[in-house]
């Protein structure tokens, strides 16, 4: 169940199955992300893959001592582009791979189109997902829900993804998914179609526990996308954003050219791979280290280039000593940036309220600290509106709730329209009314014992105590405890082991901390393997963007302004 | 090690206890014991359990953590990560689920296609058949004629309008018919296909026929491409209006599909420059994947100071593996220029592909490159040779004594099992039961017979007294086995613990002193290389000890002690040094220290006159007192006398010649009386100094008598041949540095840090050695 590694085979056997010579890999793009999480370029160059070339590029020459592999999603489009490339071929040989289940009229199509014999596959490889990590992948679809349902185009394009997904790592599930969602039951019943319609490709060899799909809807745990966060992914993404692995750092006030955009990559970064869990304490020492390390290797090198020989033991060692270079430089750029930002916009303290308002029950105390923080004059807009939805989120139903007066004071802040909205919207997106299950609340007697311990011993890290929702509801369902009222199955069969392979899907998007909690979960319980997965992956902003998509703000829009009225008559 | 056993021998080792197969070492064991012999599984457990606690004892005696024989510091970026995956992750898994449409593709495609293939191949029957008569020398009317006979035309009556461009035909717009399908276009929309086209397309249909047939093509058939056989056609058709004796009227369909096949003949012949570099760089880099990974196995073998392999073979295959190298550095370089100096500079495409495949090529080298260890020298290889078979003897020894130990002790307790009256009924059971009913110890393969073990096989054979026990239903006589079972394993266990730390700390004390042996050898290896250098500088060195023995003897004996440093000399004579240095009050005694610089220069000289040091100078060098005290002495002591009874000028004259500024030996005689106060003075100890270049000093030093014959040529050559002296010694010392740099390389490799240490310590020592000569000859 590694979903990077499924994916790599993949293109390792399209590679493999050319045989030798030189390539070019046609791609659309989606695909160039999907095999570029997983595949470096010297990697593939090693491979003999020296071009790299967009089937909807008009500028390609003809090379006709190139073979062709052809890795495309089975599109209407791409279909047209191939069926145009092959009536007049630009390279010897064609090597076709959809990325997921192809019409047999498309296949006809381009039969017919071939008339110089120059195809030799035609395969379907099912790499139709961006896999980020061993165990998360995502979809890459912002905004896939219109208010509480599917945009049609979208709901197509996941379960293309997921069913691919399924296929890749060969396994045919027993689905479950949350009740309180229309639209996981939606994607449910679409998975479980294609699964019936395509039977005979989802005939793995049975094993002694069914593998699960368990669909879960992001409404349902709105806190952890608005939270700041402290381990070096997580972090990375919510301050300056990952996509494909692709940093961009253009922003970053005096950055060296060759540094605007960086990648960062646990496949062949082993600074990175070791430390994406870590959080940013632990990540400043590591970096310190590896910067003493570098610096020892430097001037040995340089005070080192007396003769001949010494030239070329350094000619010899250059590739490394340039990688690791290129290693610290990145390193020490992105989490300078980040404890740059840290320090600017005061997230220490940020963050602390945030995981209070998380965590803690304490209304008065967090109101107040609310209210402090907003004063700050350090607290940015994003930063002050997402202090206000955790609020609102939080204490929507406290008697004593004063969100208009908080929301009166993000005005006095001048923090903007959009972002005051938000704060409706989201708890339209994710308040208690749309909640099948309670966040906040302990509810057997287990969680409250264990929260009132925690209480007695105080918090080990104040900015990290928060565990997503998604902890609980992986740790009952591998102690088979998930309610099956909350979390039915679909169809009649269910499950009467504990399960052992579990593939969560968020609608709407998964987040790094979640992601995190999925990899602590696999390393601590033996025999349960789980892979998170989502539309997207999200950091607050992208969360934000994600609920203004779905509209929901709109139909809010009364209450807001009714709370404003209500506050401006004060 | 085995190649190293005679047949014959006892075999001793980290032996698999069950098929006594000699595996070398513990990890090896352990795991060549779950490979084979995984199915036995009460022994494997003990087994097993020793070769954990044997580990854990040895690592808690070495207070080493795990396998640590990859140094901490580079194992974070040398070794390849795994990308951040837990392990647990990396289950075995299989490539996801594939469908292939191929089947279904060809079905589809091979309906077009053999619709496609039979018009093209209609069409080349009837054009053979157009240009197989002399069309030049026939009538007009008779070819018409023989064109009919291929194709029935379409009548004229039928086609009112060209079907190509609508046009109406009329008198003007007359109709043409195309040769090759008998349709009817206007003579715009006519096309001409020439005979060099024709014979083209028609003989490679002949060729595919009969292969036997030569290609009758004609030269110019060959045309370059599509585009330059329309043109030309064209133009020439404006010229020639209607006769067309060399050229055959068609369709624009008919061409298009013909000029398709053209194409594809050109494209099945033509292969661009490109690949075929290409294709040469690929077989380059398929020879280095077969080679180097031979040629590691060959270096880190000798290396190891084993002799499966010859050096000289390992040398050869270097070289070719760096010449391959170099051709795909050229290979690719070329890749990347090609057709940069044409005129329609290439496609940016063509170009990005060419740096593509450059820049893999330089990273495959930079890539395998690296990983080509240097070999060792020819001396070293001799040294690691006897440092090998040390190792190896002492292992031997450690192994016996261990064995010894083990049997002792087993003799011991089994003595004490004896005692106990329950082994002896443990032992008394089966005996009498054996010849009635009793339960025979079943012999399961793999010799457990002869297991060295008396206890192991006891262990054996209750178990299967316990098996046969269990298959006649003694339930009471089952019970009784396993209780004495389980003492015997329990008493096999504490002993096979006690055994265990016995070895590992045995091991551990082995490998401490492995480790001092080896860092002793290095050292001795380093001053033996450069004893070399210095072969000619013992004759002196020997005289001067000679010297120095006699003097304190005739004239102050209570210095006899003195004398010992003539043999701690070739040990380790920084000790003799400052032992001597304090003394410089004492002209007798200054001697001694001065004596011993005056080796260095010498060494130089005596190296050029020798050219390359032989195995004679070798042996001299090392036992310099055998050869050289006979006649010693007797020069020696005059000198040494007269030293002494002189008064203190000659003493002086004789400081002189070893202090270092030649210049000023030459000029102030008196000047230095104490060398020591030389301002270049070198440090402490000669070894380090022996590389400095220094001006050839006169090296007879107890020979004033014959002063002029032994001195002078000398002092001649000291200012003409310093540099080249100089040139030289710079370049040993250059070879010397990458040697050391060849051991901590190698050390590196194998962890052991301390050695590195020295080792890169005397790096440092040469360099700035070498700096100084550098610096020296202003």
């Amino acid at each position: 169940m590694n979903v990077v590694f499924a994916v790599k085979q993949y293109i390792s056997k399209m590679i493999e199955d050319s045989g030798p010579g030189m390539k070019v890999l046609l791609m659309d793009k989606e695909t160039t992300g999907i095999v570029s999480m997983v595949y470096t370029q010297s990697e593939i160059l090693q491979k003999e893959v020296y071009l790299f070339e967009r089937i909807d590029s008009q500028n390609r020459e003809i090379m006709k001592h190139l073979k062709a592999i052809c890795f495309l999603r089975p599109t209407k489009e791409n279909v047209d582009y191939l069926i145009q490339e092959l009536r007049r071929p630009k390279y010897s040989i064609y090597f076709i791979y959809f990325s997921n289940v192809i019409s047999k009229s498309d296949v006809k199509s381009l039969a017919e189109a071939d008339e110089q014999e120059v195809v030799a596959e035609v395969q379907e490889f099912y790499g139709d997902y961006i896999a980020v990590n061993p165990h998360l992948f995502s979809l890459n679809i912002l905004g896939c829900c219109q208010g509480r349902n599917w945009d049609p185009a979208q709901l197509s394009r996941t379960t293309q993804g997921l069913t691919a997904l399924l296929l890749s790592l060969k396994k045919c599930p027993m689905i479950r998914y949350q009740l309180s969602s229309e639209a996981a039951r939606r994607l449910g019943e679409c998975v479980k179609q294609v699964i019936s319609k395509e039977y005979e490709l989802f005939e793995f060899r049975r094993t002694e526990v069914p593998p699960l799909l368990l669909i879960l809807d992001r409404c349902d745990d709105a806190i952890t996308p608005l939270l700041n966060q402290w381990t070096y992914q997580a972090m990375v993404h919510e301050l300056l954003g990952i996509n494909n692995n692709r940093i961009d750092l253009s922003r970053v006030p005096g950055i060296s050219k060759d540094l605007r955009e960086v990648v960062l990559s646990a496949e062949n970064d082993e600074f990175y791979a070791n430390n994406m869990y870590l959080n940013f304490a632990e990540i400043g020492s590591n970096i310190k280290n590896l910067m003493e390390d570098f610096q020892k290797r430097k001037p040995k090198e340089q005070q080192k280039l007396e003769s001949i020989a010494d030239m070329k033991a350094f000619v010899e060692n250059y590739p490394q000593f340039k990688k690791m270079s290129g290693t610290v430089s990145k390193h020490v750029t992105v989490v300078g940036e980040l404890s740059r930002l840290v320090s600017e916009r005061n997230l220490l303290e940020v963050s602390e309220v945030e995981q209070e308002l998380a965590c803690q029950n304490d209304h008065s105390s967090a109101l107040q600290n609310v209210k402090r923080l907003l004063q700050n004059p350090k607290v940015t807009e994003l930063d002050a509106a997402r202090l206000v939805t955790l609020y609102a989120l939080h204490y929507e139903r406290h008697s004593s709730n004063s969100l208009p007066g908080l929301l009166v004071d993000l005005r006095s802040k001048g923090v903007s329209e959009k972002y005051r909205k938000l704060v409706s919207a989201v708890v339209e997106y994710g308040g208690k009314r749309v909640r099948g299950s309670d966040l906040f609340s302990p509810k057997d007697a287990v969680a409250i014992t264990k929260q009132f311990l925690k209480g007695l011993k105080g918090v080990e890290n104040v900015y990290t105590q928060h565990q997503p929702f998604l902890h609980e509801t992986l740790d009952h369902l591998i102690k088979g405890k998930l309610k099956e009222n909350l979390y039915p199955y679909l169809g009649p069969s269910t499950l009467r082991d504990r399960p052992q392979d579990i593939i969560v899907f968020v609608i709407g998007g998964a987040t790094y901390e979640e992601a995190l909690t999925v990899y602590n979960l696999n390393r601590t319980t033996p025999g349960v393997r789980i892979v998170l997965g989502g539309t997207t992956i999200h950091n607050t902003k992208s969360f934000l963007e994600e609920v203004l998509a779905s509209g929901l703000h709109s139909r809010s829009r009364e209450s807001s302004q009714a709370t404003l009225r209500s506050a401006s008559r004060r | 090690m085995a190649s190293l056993d005679d047949p014959g021998e006892v075999r001793e080792g980290f032996l698999c206890p069950l098929c006594l197969k000699d595996l070398q070492s513990f990890y090896q064991l352990q795991s060549h014991y779950e490979e084979e012999h995984s199915e036995d599984r009460d022994v494997k457990g003990q087994i097993k359990n020793l070769v954990q606690k044997a580990r854990r004892a040895k690592n808690k005696l070495l207070k080493r953590e795990g396998d640590d024989r990859v140094e901490p510091g580079t194992q974070g970026y040398e070794s390849f990560s795994y990308g951040g995956v837990d392990p647990y992750m990396w289950e075995p898994q299989e490539l996801g689920a594939v469908r292939s449409h191929l089947s279904d593709f060809k079905k589809h495609r091979a309906a077009r296609i053999d619709h496609y293939v039979v018009e093209v191949n209609k069409l080349i029957i009837r054009l053979e058949k157009l240009t197989a008569f002399d069309r030049t020398n026939t009538e007009t009317s008779k070819i018409r004629a023989i064109e009919k006979s291929v194709v029935p035309w379409v009548n004229d009556q039928d086609v009112p309008f060209c079907p190509d461009c609508g046009n109406k035909f009329s008198i003007r717009n007359r109709r043409h018919h195309c040769r090759l399908c008998g349709s009817i276009m206007c003579k715009k929309c006519m096309e001409l296909i020439g005979l060099p086209l024709a014979n083209k397309l028609t003989s490679a249909s002949k060729d595919s026929l009969s292969t036997h047939t030569s290609p009758s093509q004609s030269p110019n058939s060959v045309h370059g491409s599509r585009r330059g056989s329309i043109s030309s056609m064209s133009s020439v058709s404006s010229v020639l209006d209607e006769k067309d004796d060399d050229r055959i009227r068609c369709c624009i369909h008919c061409k298009d599909k013909l000029l398709k096949r053209e194409q594809q003949m050109d494209e099945k012949e033509h292969t661009p420059d490109i690949v075929k570099l290409y294709e040469k760089l690929r077989l380059c880099m398929e020879k280095v994947d077969q080679k180097a990974p031979e040629y590691i196995r060959m270096a880190a073998s000798l290396n190891a100071g084993e002799t499966t392999y010859s050096l000289e073979h390992a040398n050869d295959l270097r070289v070719e593996v760096q010449k391959v190298y170099e051709l795909i550095d050229t290979l690719s370089k070329k890749i990347l220029t090609l057709g940069l100096n044409q005129d329609p500079s290439p496609h940016p495409n063509t170009l990005r592909l060419q740096r593509m495949i450059r820049y893999s090529a330089t990273l495959f080298v930079q890539e395998k490159l690296l990983g080509l260890m240097s070999l060792p020298t020819k001396e070293q290889f001799e040294e690691l040779k006897k440092k090998r078979n040390q190792d190896l003897e002492q292992r031997r020894t450690m192994e016996r004594q261990a064995a010894l130990e083990s049997r002792r002790k087993l003799e011991e307790s089994q003595i004490g099992f004896a005692a106990n009256g329950e082994a002896r009924s443990l032992r008394g059971i089966p005996a009498p039961l054996r010849k009635a009913e009793g339960w025979l110890p079943l012999s399961e393969g793999q010799g457990q017979s002869e297991d060295p073990d008396p206890l192991l096989q006891q262990i054996y054979n209750i178990t299967s007294f316990i098996r046969q026990a269990k298959a006649a239903g003694r339930t009471d006589e089952v019970r009784t086995l396993q209780e004495n079972l389980r003492q015997l394993q329990d008493e096999y266990d504490q002993q096979q613990t006690e055994k265990a730390i016995e070895l590992s700390r045995r091991q551990a004390e082995e490998e401490e002193l492995q480790r001092e042996q080896l860092q002793m050898l290095r050292r001795r290896e380093l001053e033996r290389e450069q004893e070399q250098f210095l072969a000619a500088s013992l004759h002196t060195r020997t005289r001067a000890l000679d010297l120095r023995e006699v003097i304190p003897f005739q004239l102050e004996p209570s210095r006899g002690p003195h004398s010992d440093l003539t043999y701690a000399l070739d040990q380790d004579s920084s000790p003799v040094q400052s032992s001597t240095v304090p003394n410089t009050l004492s002209p007798a005694s200054t001697l001694a220290p001065i004596h011993l610089w005056s080796g260095p220069p010498a060494l130089g000289q005596e190296l050029f006159l020798q050219n390359t040091v032989s195995q004679q100078s070798d042996k001299t060098s090392l036992n310099p007192f055998d050869e050289e005290d006979l006649s010693n002495p007797a020069e020696a002591s005059p000198a040494a006398a007269e030293a002494f009874l002189g008064p203190s000028a000659p003493v002086t004259r004789e400081y002189n010649p070893f202090e270092e500024d030649a210049e000023e030996e030459e000029a102030g005689e008196l000047g230095a009386g104490n060398p020591f106060t030389d301002p270049n003075s070198p440090a402490p100890n000669p070894f380090d100094e022996d590389d400095r270049p220094r001006p050839a000093s006169p090296s007879a030093p107890g020979n004033p008598f014959e002063e002029c014959p032994c001195t002078n040529p000398f002092e001649v050559d000291s200012d003409s041949g310093t540099e080249a002296e100089e040139h030289i010694e710079e370049e040993l010392l250059l070879q010397q540095i990458d040697n050391i740099k060849a051991y901590i390389f190698d050390a590196k490799q194998c962890g052991r840090m301390d050695e590195v240490e020295v080792l890169t310590e005397n790096l440092r020592e040469l360099k700035c050695t070498l700096a100084k000569q550098k610096g020296a000859p202003n």
